[in-house]
């Protein structure tokens, strides 16, 4: 470790060995094979340091991926590893401790987006970003996550949505439907379609809601948002409440299933699409009913369908690839078939596709104060590759992502506007 | 000097009747005479060179020649056969012959596969060969079977290679893999039993 | 000469017998944990979870095309090594019949002076790796006792069985008994440190391969 010592934050009233005991507890209780096999199979090759967007803008040691695990690493050797009992009885792995508990928060939330980059260079195929996810278990059963992170977990258990409560869905929707000229149905008993979104739609792009609103009811979708599960921003996904996690897929899933749809449509959101598309079936006995569907790969089926129709639009066009849905998600191809539908000019970012870097703002960075000056490093690096490519417009399908990178463009002065795919589709339906 | 059996060897470290597993209780000569110089010609049989030339030191000199460890004279014993094996450039390039008669037998090859124990023994069969410099073993096609080194007859076999491990592991390796397997399922249970107690409602 | 009896003998057993128990136990312990499953849909088109493991397990035995350059040294000396110990380990024709007194079979070696050559390039590729890890902040921050164990007792057999075959040093003998010693100590180290990848990295990629390829993403 470095020797500064890292600010922390902390919730809970309660002593040093309960909050260590309910880490070790948290982080022990569903570690599979999978996550075993990974965490012994580590050879300290230092490999991925140059994938981690982190280490890269800053070149300091300690964002080194594994060392973010490390008393996770000892907690594993110590409680369900093969040689545990022994390396308990003779005391051969040194026992995780309060203080590295407290200095591991700004490795595990602040430096890392779970963006799985490192995962990309591992020749032991080390799955480091869904390691750190269940970190986050520990050190949130522990109360030692960011307050902000907190105070969104706390929000969210409480309304449904870290961005606003249910109750005041309707009247939100009510004023984005009359802004936009568009209808959206809200708590129908009956649909085809349940339509989500995420506190980035909420707050900062509503038009984004209209957007889709608008391709719902071009092709006569039957469709509806719904109180009971509207925000699938997964705000337990990102912190390490497995518990929220599981009440906020529930409120979207068992919603859906009660209406009848066969659809679960997500908005522009990274983890939100990881939190439901890929997890949510673990917390029911059969395998669900229907489909979870991104927009960007929920457009590409319509564009490729001729469900709907999009007027070409030539500008040069490049692409950043949001973490969860593209390298975590399998979206890659989805993206660029909307990209290709708008005849618009593909220029690639160096670095694209699965290999592309992180914005800088997911899995909650963007949220944690402390991280803004290492994530405005993290931007300079995006910002240099959108210029190399020389493309006219910057693209994205992510909410976070667009409020990171605009976030950084506003602190660097760069004036190149970022867009959301899903926005430039609804703009330009042709008729 | 070949006689009759064992009781020529008396100048050995050890002798045959010591093999295992020693019905009769033999004991090396150095075991038993503790108060006057001993010097020990080794080999089954020992080169009668090493022995009169020892003698002809004695004679001449009226001391003892330089021993090495074993109380051999380093004269006869401070080489391998190895060391001056005329097969040694076989060796090098890693031309063995693989079984006897074959075709690199025939043409001389190395018999370090055949079990020649030349690297580890001393003595001085390479240069001054036996019944009169006519040859030694390796010249007429049989690997050294290190007969001037203690107990050669018990290290696993004179057609044994070098490089192989003298005890059977065969078993050992399966027991061992059986307990570990033992084990193994052990301490995933354990593992098991620690997750389910620590998932339960704190 | 009593020195390579015992390691030729004992103590090769009792490594052989420490290696194999342990890497059964360690293999065990971590496979029979419990299996949490994935009920979520395979993305339309998706592979089998099995070909998507084997795929991986292939295709990441050489980086992604944007990752080569930064992990060259890594990538490049870290094959000489593991190829070269293979070259000396299965093509010297002392090993190969060490081998064939262990297992039967046999094949034809290598000539000797080749592999010796690809054994100095091998201690070479060693001793770089070991120079690089303990001078770049990353891999020093990273590395503990074990992984510096787990270079000595792999690249002592190296070094050792260079020494005997020039006879370096001491005695043929005594050489050659403690080549014998540093496998043994090879063997026995073998299962409990991060040797054990030789064996876990076709789980640990199969696992992330099967978990991508189940996501339709091609990695």
């Amino acid at each position: 470790m470095t020797g500064a010592v890292a600010a922390f934050d902390h919730q809970g009233e309660v002593t040093n060995e309960q909050r260590v005991q309910s880490a070790l507890r948290a982080f022990v209780r569903e570690f599979g094979v999978t996550s075993a096999l990974h965490m012994e199979s580590c050879v300290h090759c230092g490999m991925y340091a140059e994938a981690c967007h982190f280490y890269v803008v800053t070149g300091d040691a300690k964002y080194t991926p594994a060392h973010k695990l490390e008393p996770f690493r000892r907690a594993y050797q110590r409680e369900v590893g093969p040689f545990a009992a022994v390396a308990r009885t003779l005391g051969l792995v040194a026992p995780v401790t309060i203080s590295e508990l407290q200095q591991w928060q700004e490795l595990v939330y602040d430096s890392c987006t779970m963006c799985g980059r490192c995962t990309l260079v591992c020749p032991m195929g080390i799955d480091i970003a869904e390691l750190i996810k269940e970190a986050r278990h520990g050190l949130f059963k522990a109360g030692l996550i960011p307050e902000r992170l907190a105070l969104m977990d706390r929000t969210a258990d409480k309304w449904g949505s870290p961005a606003t409560p249910a109750e005041d869905l309707p009247d939100i929707l009510h004023d984005v439907a009359q802004q936009y000229g568009v209808t959206i149905p809200c708590n129908l008993d009956r649909a085809d379609i349940l339509m989500t979104v995420a506190p980035a739609e909420l707050g900062d792009h509503p038009k984004s809601i209209a957007a889709t609103a608008k391709i719902l009811n071009r092709i006569g979708a039957n469709w509806t948002m719904h109180q009971s599960g509207f925000d699938a921003s997964n705000v337990g996904f990102n912190d390490g409440d497995a518990r929220l996690q599981e009440k906020l897929t529930r409120a979207i899933i068992d919603t859906a299933l009660r209406i009848g749809a066969t659809i679960v449509l997500l908005p522009e959101c990274g983890h939100a699409y990881g939190a439901a598309r890929w997890e949510a079936a673990k917390w029911y006995d059969k395998p669900l009913p229907l489909r979870i569907l991104h927009v960007t790969e929920f457009l590409a089926e319509l564009l490729s369908s001729g469900r709907i129709r999009v007027r070409p639009i030539g500008d040069t066009a490049t692409y950043h690839d949001p973490c969860q849905i593209v390298r975590r998600g399998g979206l890659e191809q989805a993206a660029r078939q909307v990209l290709a539908a708008l005849g618009l000019q593909l220029i690639e970012l160096k670095d694209h596709g699965v290999n592309g870097f992180c914005c800088g703002g997911g899995g909650g960075v963007v949220s944690i104060a402390r991280a803004t000056p290492l994530r405005h490093k993290v931007f300079e690096l995006k910002r240099r590759q959108v210029e190399d490519t020389g493309a006219k417009r910057f693209l994205t399908s992510c909410g976070q992502c667009r409020i990171t990178l605009d976030m950084g463009a506003k602190h660097a002065h760069w004036e190149q506007k970022v867009e959301s795919l899903l926005e430039l589709v609804a703009d330009n339906l042709a008729d | 000097m070949r006689g009759s059996g064992s009781s020529s060897s008396s100048s050995s470290t050890r002798s045959p009747p010591s093999a295992h597993p020693n019905p009769t209780g033999a004991v090396p000569i150095s075991s038993l005479v503790g108060d006057k110089p001993l010097i020990n010609i080794s080999g089954c049989p020992p080169m009668p060179q090493a022995m009169a030339g020892t003698i002809t030191h004695l004679l001449a000199f009226g001391r003892v020649p330089e021993l090495d460890e074993l109380r051999r004279p380093r004269a006869f014993f401070g080489e391998t056969i190895h060391d001056r094996c005329y097969r040694r450039p076989y060796y090098e390039r890693g031309m063995f012959a693989k079984s006897f008669d074959d075709e690199g037998a025939r043409d001389g090859w190395c018999l370090y596969e055949l079990g020649c124990k030349g690297p580890v023994t001393y003595n001085s069969c390479a240069t001054l060969k036996w019944n009169g410099g006519v040859s030694f073993p390796i010249q007429s096609g049989h690997g050294c079977i290190g007969c001037s080194e203690p107990r050669f007859w018990d290290r696993g076999g004179l057609y044994r290679p070098l490089s192989a491990g003298t005890a059977r592991v065969g078993t050992i390796v399966a027991g061992a893999a059986a307990v570990g397997a033992l084990i193994g399922v052990g301490a995933s249970l354990l593992s098991r039993k620690r997750q389910s107690t620590a998932a339960k409602p704190e | 000469m009593e020195l390579l009896d015992f390691a030729r003998g004992p103590a090769l057993q009792f490594a052989m017998a420490v290696f194999a128990a342990g890497a059964v136990w360690r293999l065990l312990g971590i496979l029979l944990l419990p299996r949490t499953g994935d009920r979520s849909a395979a993305r339309i088109g998706a592979p089998s979870r099995l070909v998507g493991a084997l795929y991986v397990i292939v295709r990441r035995l050489w980086p992604r095309r944007p990752f080569l350059q930064v992990t060259l040294f890594a990538t490049i000396n870290s094959y000489v090594f593991h190829i070269g110990l293979a070259i000396v380990v299965f093509g010297l024709a002392p090993h190969v019949l060490f081998l064939r007194s262990l297992w039967g079979i046999s094949w034809p070696a290598l000539p000797s002076n080749v592999v010796y050559g690809v054994a100095i390039l091998t201690l070479a590729s060693l001793l770089a790796a070991l120079a690089r890890r303990v001078s770049h902040p990353v891999l020093r921050l990273l590395s503990g006792p074990g992984d510096y164990l787990s270079w000595l007792v792999t690249t002592l057999p190296v070094a050792t069985g260079l020494m005997a075959t020039s006879h370096l040093g001491a005695r043929y003998e005594t050489l050659l008994a403690i080549h014998v010693l540093s496998v043994c100590a090879l063997l026995i180290w073998f299962p409990f440190g991060k040797l054990m990848h030789s064996f876990l990295f076709a789980f640990s990629r199969g696992a992330m391969g099967a978990r991508f390829s189940h996501r339709g993403v091609s990695i």
